[in-house]
């Protein structure tokens, strides 16, 4: 098992600057998740890592062995880095059925005929696709390409897994029960695993690690419930979690020695364990970030709430999303059906003041 | 689209007249070639009379080795200059490299050189290879001259093969050579039968290289020995129709046979669906 180290990677199209200065430290063994917007960055590093591109700047590490590095002239071709990688549009050879698919990494490297035969195998079996190793690509589902795809990378044995988007041409359900075993298999042959996806869910429920790449440059690397709790700044606050974390714009006062957030459509008194370290950043703008399932609706006045009015409400199965106003800002909050709201209604929301999120306005940098 | 009765009764006599003219000389070349000499001079063209095979054995003897050394030479200029302009195209548009686009520009240039310009240049190199007058000669000049179409028809082909399949092939291990050989070539039946239909049939038609390259009989194309049978005095016309119609057979076989493929969409199902 091997472990992947990325400094200072740069990577131009041109003028555009797809990946900047990235430094990634994967461990061996890691679910690591590249997690961004379409356009981020994230595809780059990868083909980077494969050897499919070749970064301007910058070194990376595999099992500790430096395999790319233009100020070193160091560039170890995609076909010697023992890393398999799978593809969004799965790239099967649509020429081959599918035992040629999963055979072909094992015929180019020259292995003997009856040892193809027993690993392709094996990997059919693992996958559950033993009964279609003798069609077409196109005579498969989207389900079973991206087995397909998935056979063809494990038969290897490689020593990394790359993975582009792997789940995102399939549905909605078949996606999710791909996720799950995506999972168990990697628990299962243990391999390394670089996964780009730009869906936050998957991130979430599949990574042991996730680093939140934007315009190129990396915003936090984090295991998934540090990001979930403890966002660097209002992008990887609002980008993970859905619905999105509500953010409010406010001016921090101080008020009879207290220190308030003047939202302008209420003041929102600081819990007293934010103090110490809102000292400093006293009298300057900042954006009050509170999660959907981290307030309580009210139906008369609360110190500290926030007065809003009922929008509209979704009944998503188990829970209730409201969705509600106040002044020109909108809000959702998770509640449970049971909860007696009508459309119209003016509502107090209480924060917990535990799990708020102040960032700053200008930079977006958390300041707690 | 469909077209309502009466419209559509007026498009199929149209489409009948035209197929009618399009025929007639077609048809009235294939009554002359079965007429003996006389019949040629006394019965009305299109009229089928007296038929006889003689023309057809006539035009053959002339015929026969001229024929056989354009197919020769059409045959290997064709798979030569397929076989490197599919290499080119994969080059050109799945290796990037620097300059590929300045070199691919020449290449296009080169489709728009007309033949004429290039003729006193052609015959000094290819006399001075010892090539002048023979097979090897006329291979190497309609190879080269077949190259840039070839090229062009190839890098169009495989540019919109998905580059994920080239990145999925490298990583599977498999070096730019393999790569052409398992995954590009199996896939490029549709070009290069477009290709190959294209390249046969220009160079088998071709007459100016035939005539300024091969002058005596070793290599005599049969585009030139066709000219040929015109006579200077006298016009045989029913031998020189039974030479065009052999001279024709082999490009007819060859639509007959790889025009059914010409439309093939080979690449369906490559990616997602």
């Amino acid at each position: 098992m091997v472990n992947v180290v990325i400094k200072n990677l740069t990577k131009k199209f041109g003028e555009v600057i797809a990946v900047k200065n990235l430094d990634l430290d994967i461990k061996e063994k890691e679910f690591f998740i590249l997690l961004g917007p379409s356009g981020c960055g994230k595809s780059t590093a990868l083909l980077c890592v494969a050897g499919l591109l070749k970064p301007d700047e910058g070194e990376i590490w595999l099992d500790n062995k430096l395999v790319t590095s233009p100020e070193h002239d160091v560039y170890v071709p995609p076909q010697e880095r023992e890393v398999a990688m799978v593809f969004q549009d799965y790239a099967l050879y649509p020429h081959m059925t599918v035992f040629q698919n999963i055979a072909f990494p094992l015929e180019v490297r020259k292995k003997s005929e009856s040892e193809i035969q027993k690993r392709v195998k094996a990997t059919a079996e693992l996958l559950g696709i033993s009964q279609l190793l003798d069609r077409k690509p196109k005579q498969l589902s989207g389900g079973q390409r991206q087995r397909v795809a998935l056979g063809r990378a494990i038969v290897r044995e490689p020593k990394i897994f790359l993975m582009d988007e792997p789940l995102a041409n399939l549905d909605a359900k078949l996606r999710v029960r791909m996720r799950v075993e995506l999972k168990k298999l990697h628990q299962k042959l243990g391999t390394t695993t670089v996964y780009v996806t730009h869906d936050q869910i998957e991130a979430m429920s599949i990574g042991d690690m996730v680093a939140v790449l934007k315009d190129g440059v990396l915003q936090q690397v984090g295991t998934p419930k540090e990001l979930y709790d403890s966002p660097s700044n209002t992008f990887v606050g609002g980008f993970i979690g859905s619905p999105a974390m509500n953010m409010l714009e406010g001016n921090l006062v101080k008020k009879n020695e207290t220190l308030m957030i003047d939202l302008g459509v209420s003041m929102f008194e600081l819990p007293t364990w934010t103090e110490e370290k809102m000292k400093e950043a006293k009298g300057s703008k900042v954006v009050l970030g509170f999660r959907p399932e981290h307030i309580a609706l009210a139906k008369k006045y609360k110190k500290n709430a926030i007065q809003a009015k009922v929008d509209m409400l979704e009944l998503i199965g188990r829970e209730l999303q409201v969705h509600l106003t106040a002044g020109d800002c909108s809000f959702v909050v998770i509640s449970t059906p049971s909860e007696d709201i009508k459309v119209g209604e003016n509502v107090w929301m209480v924060l917990d003041e535990e799990k708020i999120h102040i960032f700053d306005a200008e930079t977006g940098e958390t300041l707690i | 689209m469909k077209f309502p009765r009466p419209r559509r009764i007026l498009l199929y006599v149209l489409l009948i007249l035209f197929a009618f003219a399009y025929l007639l000389p077609f048809w009235t070349c294939i009554t002359t070639s079965f007429k003996t000499e006389k019949a040629v001079i006394e019965t009305v063209p299109v009229q089928p009379a007296s038929p006889t095979l003689e023309p057809w054995m006539e035009a053959l003897d002339i015929m026969g080795r001229p024929l056989l050394n354009s197919l020769t030479f059409t045959l290997f200029a064709t798979i030569f200059s397929c076989f490197i302009g599919s290499i080119n195209g994969y080059v050109l548009s799945k290796i990037r490299f620097k300059g590929s686009d300045i070199i691919f520009l020449f290449f296009s240039i080169g489709i728009f050189i007309p033949y004429q310009t290039v003729l006193i240049p052609l015959v000094l190199t290819i006399s001075r290879l010892g090539l002048y007058n023979s097979i090897e000669g006329l291979i190497l000049t309609h190879t080269a001259y077949g190259i840039p179409i070839c090229t062009l028809l190839f890098r169009n082909f495989y540019k919109d093969v998905p580059d994920s399949l080239i990145m999925a092939a490298k990583t599977d291990g498999a070096g730019t050579l393999t790569i052409y050989r398992r995954i590009l070539l199996p896939l490029s039946s549709a070009p290069f039968v477009v290709a190959g239909v294209f390249q046969f049939t220009s160079i088998w038609n071709d007459f100016l290289f035939g005539l300024v390259l091969a002058r005596g009989s070793e290599a005599l194309p049969a585009s030139v020995a066709l000219a040929n049978l015109r006579g200077t005095t006298t016009a045989f016309w029913n031998v020189q129709m039974a030479g065009a119609l052999w001279y024709a057979l082999p490009v007819i076989i060859v639509y007959l046979i790889l025009g059914k493929y010409l439309m093939s969409g080979y690449m369906a199902g490559a990616v997602k669906g």
